[in-house]
């Protein structure tokens, strides 16, 4: 059933038959999966979608709305979300933009009194577990951790959204919003309505090439809206 | 047929009240994912029942007390009351924290009858509950007739051998507690267990397959499956050594959640399941503890983990009566009761009750590893500020497969809407709301701070945001939106206005202004 759903729910016709490829296909590789994602982020993926094992990062001001908006997509397609050591993340803002309450869980990988021995071993654990795991600027991931996670991933098909760091090891993707602006707020009158964003990403293989697009993050109603060219 | 075995139940009301220490005579209510669980009485005399959700409760009773369910706890403060019973019967089951179980046979033997034992656990127990809450005791053949015993005596209700089947006739179908069940039943014209209880056992089956066929052994008082003389083997039973010996829950509890899953998954191979279990510690100076609970359910993994843990914190934690003198050197857990596991079908195409099912586990194993409370899930409570709209509870008190979550505005299965909350912000909502909020200053063109007037006014328009990161000018702000929360109550009373603020470096935040004091409340990143 989710497979069938997430179909309908991407507007891009090219990406909507890329999705029924994917299942049609005789062998999917893992590299070749894709997850969907919201339509006015299908330009920032050369695929058309987050590949399954892939690590994005996402830097900057806004750094935290565009995380939510990268993992919104898989979640309302009915994957799960995990997010580790990110405690005061915006639960409404994260139902407004598309994720899924339902399929959400909020990890604290060092509570008090904890004998855990470090958060990349939480971080392992949900690979595989959950599609989307979203890891907060507070995690520290030593890079020995980065290798032994994206050999899991690569063999579960989990997508690992890490706040901060865009040049680190490991990373697949790198996404930044190199121009915002505010609309809606005036000089003591208004209300703070959407936001008009320029969003960069850049990593390695496929992605190598530089890609843009711009948005609405957040959009009136909290979810990106994708604006006319 | 065989008659059931011969049990008596002690019950002791709003137990969750109790553990939570609240005052028991004020109207007082504990709620679990926003339900009322239990109710004091005084809260019940002004309409707060079981099953209301928090804020209908709230509505009807304005100066009701709330507490959060707290399982362990209240397990933890049962064990006292237990250990009460033990020269008794060494065989005391526990069914949920506030009730109890055993078997009747061998103390109603020694102590010279049903009437004798009554009045000995009453005696026994009326010390250990100190007053805290009465106590009802209920003897009758088999579990379920008893605990429907022990729920209308008063203080004691005793129901004859063989006497079962025509205490139970009477009693309205609703306490099988299968509401599903129970409501095909009353449509059907049968609203007593009597009536349910005359219909042909072959009929039952055909009709409502096994689980009805359970509910209608019950209904004429015969156990709900029956009896299986198999003894579970003990080579069934797993077992650690801890050492060194471990005084501290947190330790023993890591150890429990192992075991757990072990039992599980030898119980598994095995096709059973296990209803009862017997939790047993041994310290280092050889005391040997031991308690069975039940489940009216099969147990699973991390229900069983969960019972574990607090039996064991009862044990560690418990007055210094009960308290073993050494530290915990080994744990085993032992399956009592066993019956065929039926096993719980997965969607047909493996799709979202996997995923849920693999979300599930993880949980589960991550709970073990960091503490119940490291793995929160988000809930709905409705409020003005972004922080209150949504929390977040840990997962282990709701049940993650195929809930729903409902965000502010939405409208549920029945199409109703969840309630308005006016002075909420408009979206988009802040993308980061820290817990603590960050202190500011909020500056105007010659340098002092703005405040705002009784009648909502601003002082002068801000120019500056001062926090303790740097200082922005200010390009674009709205406010102030006051307001007046929790008046009728002095303790928990707020008067805040609100602001939103652009800065020169790009970035919305949402300040507040409370007792003349600045705060950054939520930052849209």
């Amino acid at each position: 059933m989710a497979v069938a759903e997430h179909a309908e729910l991407v507007d891009d016709p090219r990406a909507r038959l890329r999705l029924v490829a994917d299942r049609v296909a005789p062998l999917a590789l893992a590299r070749e999966r894709t997850l969907a994602v919201l339509s006015p982020l299908v330009p920032l993926f050369p695929e058309g979608g987050l590949r399954r094992g892939s690590v994005v990062a996402v830097d900057g001001d806004g750094a935290t709305a565009l995380a939510l908006a990268v993992a919104a997509g898989p979640s309302a397609a009915g994957s799960w979300t995990a997010v580790v050591g990110d405690p005061d993340i915006g639960l409404a803002a994260a139902a407004e933009t598309g994720v899924a309450l339902e399929r959400l869980m909020v990890i604290d990988p060092s509570p008090p009194g904890s004998t855990s021995k470090s958060a990349a071993s939480v971080v392992a654990a949900l690979v595989g577990a959950v599609d989307v795991v979203l890891v907060g600027s507070s995690v520290r991931l030593r890079p020995a951790d980065v290798r032994r996670l994206s050999a899991r991933q690569r063999e579960r098909g989990s997508v690992l959204i890490r706040i901060g760091s865009v040049d680190g090891p490991g990373v697949d993707v790198g996404m930044r919003i190199v121009e915002s602006e505010w609309a809606g707020l005036g000089a003591g009158h208004g209300v703070l309505r959407a936001r008009r964003v320029r969003v960069t990403a850049q990593g390695r293989g496929a992605s190598a090439r530089p890609r843009a697009a711009a948005f609405l993050l957040p959009g009136p109603q909290g979810a990106p809206v994708a604006l006319a060219r | 047929m065989s008659v059931p075995v011969r049990t008596l139940v002690a019950w002791c009301p709003d137990w969750p009240i109790v553990a939570l220490g609240l005052p028991f005579d004020e109207a007082v209510a504990v709620v679990e994912s926003n339900t009322v669980i239990a109710a004091s009485p005084g809260a019940r005399r002004l309409g707060v029942a079981r099953g209301l959700r928090r804020r209908v409760a709230q509505a009807r009773c304005a100066e009701l007390v709330v507490g959060e369910r707290d399982e362990a706890r209240e397990a933890r403060t049962f064990e006292p009351v237990l250990a009460a019973l033990d020269d008794i019967t060494p065989r005391v089951e526990v069914t949920r924290p506030g009730t109890c179980a055993f078997a009747m046979r061998g103390p109603a033997r020694y102590f010279g009858g049903d009437r004798a034992v009554a009045e000995l656990v009453h005696e026994r127990m009326a010390d250990a509950l100190a007053g805290r809450t009465d106590l009802r005791v209920g003897i009758a053949d088999g579990p379920f007739a008893a605990a429907l015993a022990a729920r209308s005596a008063a203080p004691t209700r005793i129901v004859e051998a063989g006497g079962s089947p025509s205490f139970l006739a009477p009693m309205p179908i609703s306490v099988l507690e299968r509401p599903e069940l129970t409501d095909v039943l009353v449509r059907l014209g049968l609203h007593r267990l009597g009536s349910f209880a005359a219909l042909p056992a072959t009929d039952v089956l055909a009709r409502f397959g096994s689980d009805g066929r359970g509910a209608h052994r019950l209904a004429a008082g015969l156990d709900e499956r029956p009896p299986d003389a198999r003894l579970p083997p003990s080579d069934w039973s797993v077992s650690t050594e801890i050492d060194p010996p471990a005084d501290r829950i947190d330790r023993v509890a890591f150890c429990a959640r192992s075991l757990a899953d072990e039992l599980h998954r030898r119980l598994d191979r095995e096709g059973i399941s296990c209803t009862r279990i017997a939790i047993e510690a041994e310290t280092e100076h050889g005391e040997v503890l031991l308690r069975l609970w039940r489940h009216e359910g099969a147990l699973s993994a991390g229900a069983i983990a969960d019972r574990v843990r607090w039996q064991l914190d009862g044990w560690l934690n418990g007055s210094a009566a009960t308290r073993p003198s050494g530290g915990i050197v080994r744990i085993a857990l032992l399956p009592d009761e066993v019956v065929p596991a039926k096993g719980r079908q997965l969607g047909f195409w493996g799709g979202e009750s996997e995923v849920d099912e693999r979300a599930a586990r993880v949980v589960a194993r991550l709970q073990g590893q960091l503490g119940a409370d490291a793995v929160r899930v988000p809930e709905h409570r409705g409020g003005r500020h972004p922080d209150e709209q949504l929390v977040l509870v840990p997962a282990a008190t709701v049940e993650l497969r195929g809930r729903t979550v409902m965000a502010d505005g939405d409208a549920d299965g029945d199409g109703v809407q969840t309630p308005p909350w006016p002075g909420r912000l408009p979206p988009p909502s802040p993308s980061r709301v820290p817990s603590d909020p960050w202190p500011a200053e909020l500056r105007d063109e010659s340098g002092s701070m703005v405040t705002v007037t009784g009648r909502g006014m601003v002082s002068s328009p801000p120019a500056r945001l001062v926090i303790e990161s740097g200082d922005w000018g200010v390009v674009a702000w709205a406010g102030p939106w006051p307001v007046d929360e929790r008046w009728w109550d002095t303790g928990d009373h707020r008067r805040r206005a609100r602001f939103q603020i652009l800065t020169d470096d790009g970035r919305a935040r949402l300040l507040s202004l409370e007792r003349g004091r600045w705060w950054v409340t939520a930052l849209w990143d």
